[in-house]
Parts: C-alpha cells; sequence; structure tokens
C-alpha cells in the first residue's frame, strides 16, 4: 500500500473535541467486549486441533457402532447349522 | 494524568475491565486524530477508533509497561488496524493541513506557500513505505523517538538512524529541484 500525499491550506479539516465527543462511546466498548470474551475466538470447525479432534470422534462412533452391528447379525456359521438341524 | 496515575489505571483495568474507562476517555482524543489523519472518514475512523480500543482491552492483560507511554501501544495497535482496513488498496491519499506538516517543513527550510508544500508532497512521495511511516510518526504525530521506535517495533537508535535516512532521501530531492 503506497502514500499519496496531499498538502493544502487546510488538508482534512481539524477535528474539534465536540466532533471527536459525538463518537465516544465506553458502553459499547465494554458491550463488545464482552461479546468477545463470551464466545470463543475460533469456531471449532475453522480450528485444525479442534476439527481433527471431532473428525477422529466421529470416526470412532461410527467404527464402533459398525463393529456392534456386525456382533449383533448372526454369524455365517449359525445358519448352516441350523438348516441342518432342520 | 501523570505517569504515575497512568500505571495505576492500566493495573486497575488489568484486574477488572470495567475499569478501562479513565484510559479510554483519557486517550480517545489522540488516537481518534491518529486513525482519522490516515483513514479521512469521520464514520470510518470511529470503527477503527473502537476495534483500536476493543483490541487493546482484549490485549491488556498482556501489557507490560516499559517505561514507554501507553499511548505509543495504542498507536501501534490503532496503526495495524489501519493497515488491515487498507490492505486490500494499492494506493491511499492522506490529506494534511500546512499546520500538520510545519514541523516537517521547518525542517528542510521550506516555508508555507503552495509551490512549496507540493514540492514537500512529491518529496514524502519518494520515500518507500517503511520510511513514510516513519516520517508521519515522528513529524505528523508528533512522537518521540522512543515512542516511533515502540510503535514499529524497532530499537530508539535504529527509529532515529531510519528518520535521518528517510530525511536524507526527501533532502536530495528537494535539492535537485530547488
Amino acid at each position: 500500500m503506497n502514500t499519496r500525499y496531499r498538502i493544502s491550506p487546510q488538508g482534512r479539516g481539524v477535528l474539534n473535541e465536540r466532533q471527536i465527543d459525538a463518537h465516544r462511546d465506553p458502553k459499547r466498548l465494554l458491550f463488545n467486549y464482552h461479546r468477545a470474551v463470551a464466545r470463543p475466538k475460533r469456531p471449532l470447525y475453522k480450528d485444525p486441533r479442534s476439527f481433527i479432534a471431532l473428525l477422529i470422534i466421529v470416526l470412532l462412533a461410527i467404527l464402533i457402532t459398525e463393529v456392534v452391528e456386525k456382533e449383533r447379525e448372526p454369524g455365517p456359521q449359525a445358519l448352516p447349522q441350523q438348516n441342518g438341524r432342520e | 494524568m501523570t505517569p504515575e496515575q497512568e500505571l495505576a489505571y492500566i493495573a486497575a483495568a488489568q484486574a477488572d475491565p470495567q475499569r478501562f474507562a479513565p484510559l479510554y476517555e483519557h486517550y480517545f482524543a489522540t488516537i481518534f486524530r491518529f486513525i482519522h489523519r490516515r483513514a479521512g472518514d469521520r464514520d470510518l475512523t470511529a470503527d477503527l477508533a473502537q476495534q483500536t480500543f476493543l483490541k487493546a482491552l482484549l490485549a491488556l492483560p498482556r501489557y507490560e509497561p516499559r517505561g514507554l507511554p501507553f499511548r505509543a501501544w495504542l498507536y501501534r495497535i490503532a496503526l495495524n488496524e489501519v493497515r488491515m482496513h487498507w490492505r486490500k488498496r494499492k494506493e491511499v491519499v492522506m490529506d494534511l493541513a500546512w499546520a500538520e506538516v510545519r514541523p516537517l517543513s521547518e525542517e528542510f527550510g521550506l516555508e508555507q506557500q503552495e509551490a512549496e508544500m507540493r514540492l514537500l508532497a512529491n518529496g514524502l512521495g519518494r520515500l518507500n513505505n517503511a520510511q513514510a511511516r516513519i516520517v508521519e510518526l515522528r513529524f505528523f504525530d508528533g512522537l518521540s523517538f522512543a515512542e516511533v521506535g515502540q510503535v514499529l517495533g524497532i530499537a530508539e537508535d535504529a527509529a532515529k538512524m531510519r528518520t535521518h535516512r528517510a530525511l536524507a532521501v526527501m533532502r536530495a530531492y528537494l535539492v535537485q529541484r530547488a
């Protein structure tokens, strides 16, 4: 970013105290501060560490569900035995 | 506000952000003018000033007084905010009044006349970004070398040396044009 300078007798005009005071808002500052402090700085999905941890948890959950479902299903050896008895 | 009072206010605000008000009240106008010089627009300046004080308040627990005025630390945050805002712009125009450039024009013995002021503006345009920032801080914002160093994250001696180099670049241009 380059800066080009323009020098004139008045410039942008000197701001007086009243003009500056119009923008003074300590309540808004504290409100914004409490809002910034209250929420996490980065959303979970944008934080690489949290994202990987979340991914691992989800993958483990899928894996456990798959294993549990497989155990619940009757095994391939159980079926012929039942057929043989009949 | 004496330096002792300032330290006491900083310590109080570090313990309780609600007690940041005296520092905010004291420095608001200074920071507002500092940003306005670079941003131009008053509403934009108000937003950047609010953002500056918010960042200062959030970073205050990590602030360590090192014998330099608190305002230099605020200037550093403010300058960063301005830079962040203009980061996508190739060129920014800085409108200055004759009164604002007086310390710099006196440095070169220039009179406050239309032609000489145009020459000064062109001379400023000869500086690279780093040199321009130093000259702005030193001559338009009236910071000491120690404060310039703190704002730019360099030593006081380095700030002094870089200012002299920047002035030498300008002087060479002005002599050539004279």
